[in-house]
């Protein structure tokens, strides 16, 4: 049956991407359908109960300053909030929660149901419907047919998955759903370039069965973060602690016991795990000198007793499971909820996506979340918003948009994804982004409210709160640079206790405030400095301003001499045979990833400077040529 | 026309060569030719100028011509300045532009912004794709000799060690759940003074080149008459030394520079060593053999009429042992053809013979290999980066207590020093910090 109802866009799947996704193009003003196998599972923390953390916080905030839901639904269902490397310097801070699975399910469920322009529907996707190289809707397992200008397809691990506990596996999408697998065999058929990665959890534990007395315990910070630039504390939850424990040796030695009934060990699965999340037998094999592993002990929600036991993923079978919990301490006695699995399934490589996150091969199609590769919530909200916002561009025929890699981790992230591919599943750390001295989370929303406003995506209460604030850090810093204090005015004491040594001469506050040891609350207090600003986010950014300038500055110098590459553009049918010179194995890459600019080409491993100058004056070449047949 | 850095090369074909030309491209051409030449020549002329160092001392004196964009051949402000040639030289010139700001031209760089400028019509523009890839292959050739040996081993030493600093500091930044040894500041400096010693290393084993700048030094040595100041007068082509037939005519030591190659050489021609009692000549000698310890290459010379005499003899026995030394026997216009020739170089100052044969062994003997001109360029691409990488590990030290600064500040010394070694990636990096510590909760 052919569904009466025409959509802009149509997106497959209801996790972290899809709900992003449908969101983002509801709000660009898309008429949008969010299909779902199952429309209990929307929202649906999959694995650790946890949001944010290192370089995931800050995609979260990207994806909240785009107006995205991900903030907004941990603030509702957090239970414990942290900044991480509060010390270590603006950047690197982060935000991270454990979430409450059941409150967080449902402050995305709410936003879904109460999004203008939004409808769900609850059956799987069997088919794409494709007309010549567009794609032009989906089939439904019943034989429905949803026809729609674009659609994101946001499978996550669904796609010929594969559950492996022990030498037993059976086709699933996670436990306890089934897998998508005609679509998988679908887009097989389309020779999309497709391959296996593979991703695991733990056993899951019966909080009432674990002795927290001898555990040690690890509460949240006080006062408690907040996520949402339109966040309040207030609006949390009541709060829990989590709590560590370790494996010991015996745990290894179980562990080693069952290596030989291992699917990771006995070549049963092949598909590429991350290096960074590796399982527990992974762990105590390649580095076999360590006596004990940390374990986190993670509250599942307020209403559950269920806890999440991060660093014990696993695969072996569930008789060494068992065995290999009861060795830790606070569990001799735990009672398992859930088995520990691995999961292997199909991505496709997105080296063969644009920077909207359309494939190159299919236009109309964009891929979002795990089906690119990547791993983690916040890597597929990020991804989903971005793909969803660039489905509403291109129905509404706008240019695409994605931010450069100095904007946005999401910038970062893709970028990474097309230009380098994936060898296993792609994870955020600060460390992949070159400019990450801007990229912070306390600047998220100056960084992109903006540009969400303009592209449709930011509503009118965010962006009066955002304006408030943009006003109110440009007006402090103008106060700033035009109160000047002088010797006359300020004692020698005051100024060795705010600025450490006294003053020769007059100076702005603003000159003071870069100085590397002082700060904004305590300059507030030099004689004739004014009355300091209340509201602490809007201080904290000048002063982060001003003493991360010099650096800021040389970054965008080193920005601004790329920008030329950056913006040219290359046309994806460009045969790179053709340019003189290039050798043959660049002129196969480039034919292969077909980047869509001198920037990206220049990214990708392998070109050298100077196929990127014999690509310019081949590109030149050919505007002379065209040129010349006017 | 896009924006662009400025750069700067020597434009002209490497070693010997009468004029030398360093090419400047790019906005801040004008500013460059302010502050070399004390002020901006006026466009399209040939301006007869003192090349000034950072002390406003004269470097050199040629000709300098400043070509606004865009009537230049790139298109953009060009400056040429064309110095008294030899490598030596002109890298003090190179290397002054470099300090002022500009960087290095990548190969074909000039053209291939003439090309993108449209200066060049298409006929020649069909050719700068050749162009580009056959500069690349052989700078990329130059690049793989000066990176074998002990720079080699200096280079790979201080990426060690500067990736193992990132991979903790990174880790720390990435990781701060994971049981990760802290990188604390006594870490941290630690590994910093370990790699600025590696650093300073590198840069003398880098420096290990700088024959080009620097030179060698010569001790021209003999008994009297036998024809030294001849010799010289024959390498340098210029009449310094006074020639005569008395013995002892050169009372002094007698400092001139000369090239082969393009190489500097300062020759000290020396009294003639013999024993003496005239007190004047003991005071020449006794300097002569000052010069003698200090050279890098002495030149024995020796009458090839009259063979090697006892006096010779003496004078061979009283070398300093550590220099390497050179029998050359002077006056073999005077040997008849058949005459038995020894070990040894001859010549004959008087007619010429034999002087390019020692010119050869004198090159050889004070360590220089005759390399392709892409050599000069890499090695100076090199001692760019290490600078570079250099002052970025001296910030690293003023960021101790930022870790996410001192993070900074490694990258872009990692990013400097790619340019030797290679593209590293954050990728690469997280591979470290997958393989040494135990990551994933």
């Amino acid at each position: 049956m052919k569904f009466p109802d025409v959509f802009d866009v149509i997106v497959v799947g209801g996790g972290h991407a899809g709900t992003e996704a449908a969101l983002a193009s509801a709000r660009a003003g898309c008429r949008t359908l969010l299909l779902s196998h199952n429309i209990e599972t929307l929202g649906q923390m999959s694995c650790n109960p946890s949001i944010g953390g290192i370089g995931k916080g800050h995609l979260v905030k990207e994806v909240d300053a785009l107006g995205g839901a991900m903030a907004r639904a941990t603030d509702e269902g957090g239970i414990q909030f942290r900044t991480l490397n509060a010390s270590k310097g603006y950047a690197v801070r982060a935000t991270r929660a454990q979430a409450d699975r059941v409150l967080y399910k449902q402050a995305i469920r709410t936003m879904l149901e109460n999004q203008p322009n939004l409808w769900l529907f609850q059956q799987a996707v069997d088919d794409l419907m494709l007309e010549q190289d567009r794609v032009s809707g989906v089939v439904t397992q019943l034989g429905l047919r949803f026809h729609s200008r674009a659609v994101v397809l946001t499978a996550g691990t669904f796609l010929a998955g594969l559950i492996h506990v022990g030498q037993s596996n059976y086709q699933a999408g996670r436990a306890g759903d089934p897998p998508a697998l005609s679509l998988a065999h679908r887009l097989r058929e389309l020779k999309l370039p497709v391959g296996r990665l593979k991703t695991g959890t733990p056993p899951r534990i019966d909080g009432r069965t674990i002795d927290y007395s001898i555990l040690k315990i690890q509460p949240g910070d006080d006062p408690v973060p907040v996520f949402s630039f339109m966040g309040n504390a207030s609006r949390h939850p009541r709060q829990l602690p989590c709590w560590i424990t370790e494996t010991s040796e015996r745990t290894h030695e179980i562990i080693r016991k069952g290596l030989d009934r291992s699917p990771l060990f006995t070549g049963v699965i092949e598909g590429i795990g991350p290096r960074y999340c590796p399982s527990i037998e992974d762990k105590i094999t390649r580095f076999a000198d360590k006596g004990s592993h940390q374990i986190f002990l993670e509250p599942e929600g307020l209403t559950t007793h269920e806890v999440y036991p991060n660093g014990i993923s696993t695969s072996l079978p569930f008789d060494v499971q068992l065995d290999l919990v009861r060795s830790i301490r606070g569990m001799e006695n735990a009672h398992i909820l859930r088995p520990g699995y691995a999961i292997e399934y199909d991505y496709f490589n997105p080296c063969g996506l644009k920077s909207s996150l359309e494939t190159k091969a299919i236009r109309g199609l964009f891929f979002a979340g795990q089906i690119n590769g990547t791993t983690g919530y916040e890597e597929a909200a990020a991804q989903g918003l971005l793909a969803g916002l660039n489905a509403a561009l291109q129905v509404r025929e706008m240019e695409a948009w994605c931010p450069r890699r100095d904007e946005a981790y999401l910038g970062v992230l893709v970028d990474d994804l097309i230009t380098q591919g994936v060898s296993e599943p792609y994870r955020m750390f600060t460390s992949r982004a070159e400019y990450r001295l801007q990229l912070r989370e306390d600047n998220a929303d100056l960084r992109l409210t903006e540009i969400g406003r303009r592209l449709g995506v930011v509503d009118d209460e965010r962006w009066t709160v955002f304006n408030k604030k943009r006003d109110a850090i440009a007006a402090e810093k103008e106060r700033l640079k035009s109160t000047w204090v002088n010797p006359r005015i300020v004692s020698k004491d005051d100024a060795e206790r705010v600025l450490g040594k006294n003053i020769e001469r007059e100076y702005s506050l603003y000159d003071l405030l870069l100085r590397p040891n002082v700060n904004y609350a305590d300059l507030m207090t030099l004689p004739g400095a004014g009355r300091p600003l209340e509201d602490q986010k809007v201080s904290e950014q000048v002063e982060i301003q001003a003493k991360y300038q010099g650096y800021i500055e040389r970054q965008n110098a080193e920005v601004k001499s790329g920008e030329y590459n950056e913006s040219l553009k290359l046309p994806l049918d460009m045969d790179y045979r053709d340019v003189r010179g290039l050798s043959i194995e660049v002129q196969q890459k480039l034919n292969l990833n077909k980047p869509e600019t001198v920037g990206q080409a220049s990214r990708i491993s392998g070109i050298t400077p100077a196929a990127i100058s014999l690509l310019l004056v081949h590109l030149k070449r050919g505007f002379r040529d065209a040129k010349a047949a006017d | 026309m896009q924006k662009t850095d400025t750069i700067a090369a020597v434009a002209t074909a490497q070693g010997q060569g009468g004029i030398g030309v360093v090419r400047i491209s790019g906005p801040a051409s004008a500013a460059f030719a302010a502050e070399v030449l004390g002020k901006l020549p006026e466009p399209r002329r040939a301006t007869y100028t003192g090349f000034l160092d950072e002390n406003r001392e004269a470097i050199d004196q040629g000709i300098a011509i400043f070509f606004p964009a865009p009537n230049s051949f790139t298109g953009e402000d060009v400056l040429e300045l064309q110095g008294h040639g030899g490598p030596a030289v002109l890298q003090l010139i190179l290397q002054r532009c470099l300090n002022l700001g500009a960087r290095l031209a990548e190969p074909g760089e000039f053209t291939r912004r003439a090309f993108l400028n449209d200066k060049l019509d298409l006929a020649q523009a069909e050719s700068v794709a050749d162009l580009i890839s056959a500069t690349t292959a052989e700078a990329a050739r130059s690049a793989m000799r000066s990176l074998q040996g002990e720079f080699s081993e200096e280079i790979h030493a201080l990426l060690e060690s500067l990736v193992k600093l990132r991979m903790l500091v990174e880790a720390m930044l990435d990781f701060p759940e994971e049981e990760i040894d802290e990188a604390d500041t006594d870490l941290c400096r630690s590994g910093l003074q370990a790699l600025r010693e590696n650093l300073q290393n590198t840069l003398k084993a880098a420096k290990q080149g700088s024959l080009l700048r620097n030179g060698a030094h010569i001790a021209l040595l003999g008994r009297p008459n036998v024809g030294k100041s001849s010799l010289l007068n024959r390498l340098s082509g210029i009449e310094v030394a006074l020639v005569s037939d008395v013995p002892g005519t050169t009372r002094d030591v007698i400092r001139e520079a000369i090239q082969i190659r393009g190489i500097p050489l300062h020759i000290m021609d020396t009294a003639g060593l013999r024993e003496s009692g005239d007190e004047i000549e003991n005071m020449g000698m006794e300097r002569t053999r000052q010069a003698a310890e200090k050279a890098d290459l002495i030149l024995l010379l020796v009458d090839a009429s009259n063979g090697r005499m006892l006096e010779d003899e003496e004078i061979i026995s009283g070398l300093p042992r550590d220099i390497p030394h050179l029998l050359v026997y002077n006056k073999a216009d005077l040997l008849g053809k058949d005459v038995k020739r020894g070990s040894g170089i001859y010549v004959s100052a008087k007619s010429g013979e034999g002087m390019e044969e020692l010119r050869e062994e004198i090159l050889r003997m004070i360590g220089w290999r005759h390399q392709e001109g892409g050599a000069f360029i890499a090695r100076q691409r090199h001692l760019a980066a290490l600078n570079e990488t250099m002052s970025h590990v001296d910030r690293a030290f003023d960021a101790l207590q930022n870790p996410e600064l001192l993070a900074e500040e490694l990258r872009l010394a990692q990013q400097a020093l790619n340019s030797i070694t290679g593209r590293f990636s954050s990728d690469d990096l997280l591979g470290e910090i997958f393989s040494h510590f135990c990551i994933g909760k």
